[in-house]
């Protein structure tokens, strides 16, 4: 898209600025200290809460933002139709 | 921690794999500094093999048939050199190439003792320590070597290609070496499964896939997989395997997959990976997510929760601020994000499926217009309808808000309606475009932006 934002500082630059690359050329999986262990100390099993813990949004919907959305929204659609 | 001979001959004695293994750990323990040390004092290398076979098999040795012992006094013999190597370079006298050499000799006589001289398979875990450490020492040795180039041949001309290839001769070297130890657990044809080498099939492999990774040989990974494939009948279940084995195995199939493009498949292997890793093994796990998050994005787009990412500062940071602009349709952000990581992104080959992610940014800005458009007047009884027929300038206009458009950026009318066809070729929205009359017109029935639940 030829119209991204110049106008705007990217929030998402400075961090990644100020550190050096985060990861190492060697960054190898490692040998695990023990060779076996119970399913209770794997990953899917660990914690009580732990299956219940969303790894992955399920919801896309941000009531919060919707009204800013729906004014913004309005403004620009007065460009686009002047425009047209 | 015991002394070389002592967890050779405690290994036979409680049939323990990795007590065997441990006397052939090239590295003295932190708590027996000396360790490698008093076992190359065990002989003056005059008769070599004559003090090998009183330190190993006399004095309340193992009992094992003459063939194997003498097989055992060979691996010892290469051992006690390559030792001897490794204290030379200690007192700075020697060097990673030497050490490499001696311990590559470790590997093929401790490979011949398993074809020929009928070793059992309980000793596996001598074949891991051994592959481990020749891939360790081949990977300095090549280091070594390419300092030494660079400064021997600072002035020269030098051939690009032909150095590259030298850059890691060592490590290809290796990999021979480690395929060879893989190919002796698979072709194990012992027919009681309990007493086979096939044991050692999955973590053998992984040794060669991180091996051929960091030879950037990809290509070699998928024709292991596919000589493990076609003896898989022969296997025991992967179930069966220790989860480590597993883990690492599971993993690496999956990087495979992800760099092949099939984020389908990927997302299986690391998933399970990902589910029977050790929860503490946070280095792992990172790693696992490092793939998993991509892949996830791409099949199901869906981004990572915040819980998931917390534990790992790295990934949050070099994922978050992508996550952020693709939930909230902020596409002018997405791309700042994306060029921002690119470097590393790209180092970690991620770049392209996180780049698949856009869409999916534009998809939720579309289904905001979608969402705040509200619902049609209520017709009879009919539960309340979502109204469906959106102008596409209503999408031009959030567009515009998505790419941060100021007052003289032009969006244009057939670029929006290029977008709004893609998605809807991609299965991301349904609906067509009724281009004489300027409307989109959407699934009815909470079908319109499939899976996000309008």
């Amino acid at each position: 898209m030829s119209n991204t934002t110049q106008d705007k500082p990217e929030p998402s630059q400075q961090p990644q600025q100020q550190n050096p690359p985060v990861l190492e050329e060697d960054d190898e999986f490692e040998d695990f200290p023990v060779e076996d262990w119970d399913q209770e100390e794997a990953e899917k099993n660990s914690g009580v809460a732990n299956d219940n813990v969303h790894l992955w949004e399920e919801s896309w919907d941000d009531d919060d933002a919707a009204e800013d959305f729906s004014k913004q929204l309005q403004e620009e659609l007065k460009k686009v139709e002047a425009s047209s | 921690m015991a002394s070389v001979f002592n967890d050779f001959k405690e290994g036979h004695k409680e049939i323990s794999g990795p007590r065997l293994a441990a006397s052939l750990t090239p590295v003295a323990p932190p708590e027996y500094p000396d360790r490698l040390r008093s076992f190359y004092a065990c002989s003056n290398g005059a008769n070599l093999h004559l003090d090998l076979r009183y330190f190993l098999f006399q004095a309340n040795g193992p009992k094992l048939p003459k063939q194997e012992q003498n097989a055992w006094i060979e691996i010892f013999s290469a051992y006690w050199k390559a030792a001897g190597e490794i204290l030379k370079f200690d007192e700075g006298r020697g060097s990673w190439v030497g050490v490499f050499n001696a311990w590559n000799q470790v590997s093929s006589v401790l490979g011949r003792g398993y074809t020929n001289a009928g070793i059992e398979a309980w000793t596996i875990p001598c074949l891991y320590v051994v592959g481990k450490y020749v891939r360790t020492f081949a990977i300095k040795a090549d280091a070594e070597l390419s300092s030494q180039d660079s400064v021997a041949f600072n002035d020269r001309f030098q051939d690009d290609i032909s150095f590259d290839s030298e850059k890691s001769a060592k490590l290809e070297e290796a990999a021979r070496v480690i395929n060879k130890l893989f190919t002796i657990c698979l072709n194990d044809r012992t027919p009681n499964i309990e007493e086979s080498r096939k044991w050692g099939v999955y973590n053998m492999i992984s040794l060669t896939f991180k091996t051929y990774f960091k030879l950037n040989s990809i290509g070699l990974c998928k024709s292991l997989l596919r000589a493990l494939n076609a003896s898989s009948a022969d296997l025991p279940p992967l179930a069966a395997f220790p989860k480590s084995h597993i883990v690492t195995f599971e993993y690496y199939v999956g990087v495979i997959r992800f760099l092949d493009e099939d984020y389908a498949e990927a997302e299986k292997h690391l998933t399970h990976a990902w589910k029977l890793c050790h929860r503490d093994a946070v280095k792992n796990k990172e790693l696992i997510l490092m793939y998993l998050v991509p892949c996830h994005i791409v099949t199901t787009h869906t981004l990572p929760s915040e819980e998931l990412l917390a534990p790992f500062p790295r990934l949050e940071r070099l994922f978050r601020p992508l996550c952020d602009c693709i939930r909230k349709g902020d596409l002018g952000n997405f791309d700042a994000a994306m060029s921002a990581g690119e470097d590393e992104f790209v180092k970690r080959r991620i770049y392209l499926p996180l780049e698949r992610g856009r869409d999916i940014a534009l998809r939720n800005l579309f289904r905001k217009v979608f969402v705040v458009g509200g619902f049609e007047e209520p017709k009879d009884d009919q539960p309340p309808m979502r109204r469906t027929r959106v102008p596409v300038a209503e999408f031009a206009a959030a567009v515009r808000i998505g790419t941060h458009a100021n007052d003289r950026t032009r969006v244009d009318i057939d670029e929006v309606e290029c977008l709004l066809s893609n998605l809807i070729y991609k299965g991301l929205m349904k609906g067509y475009i009724a281009r004489e009359r300027g409307m989109v017109v959407l699934s009815k029935g909470g079908t319109a932006f499939p899976g996000t639940g309008v």
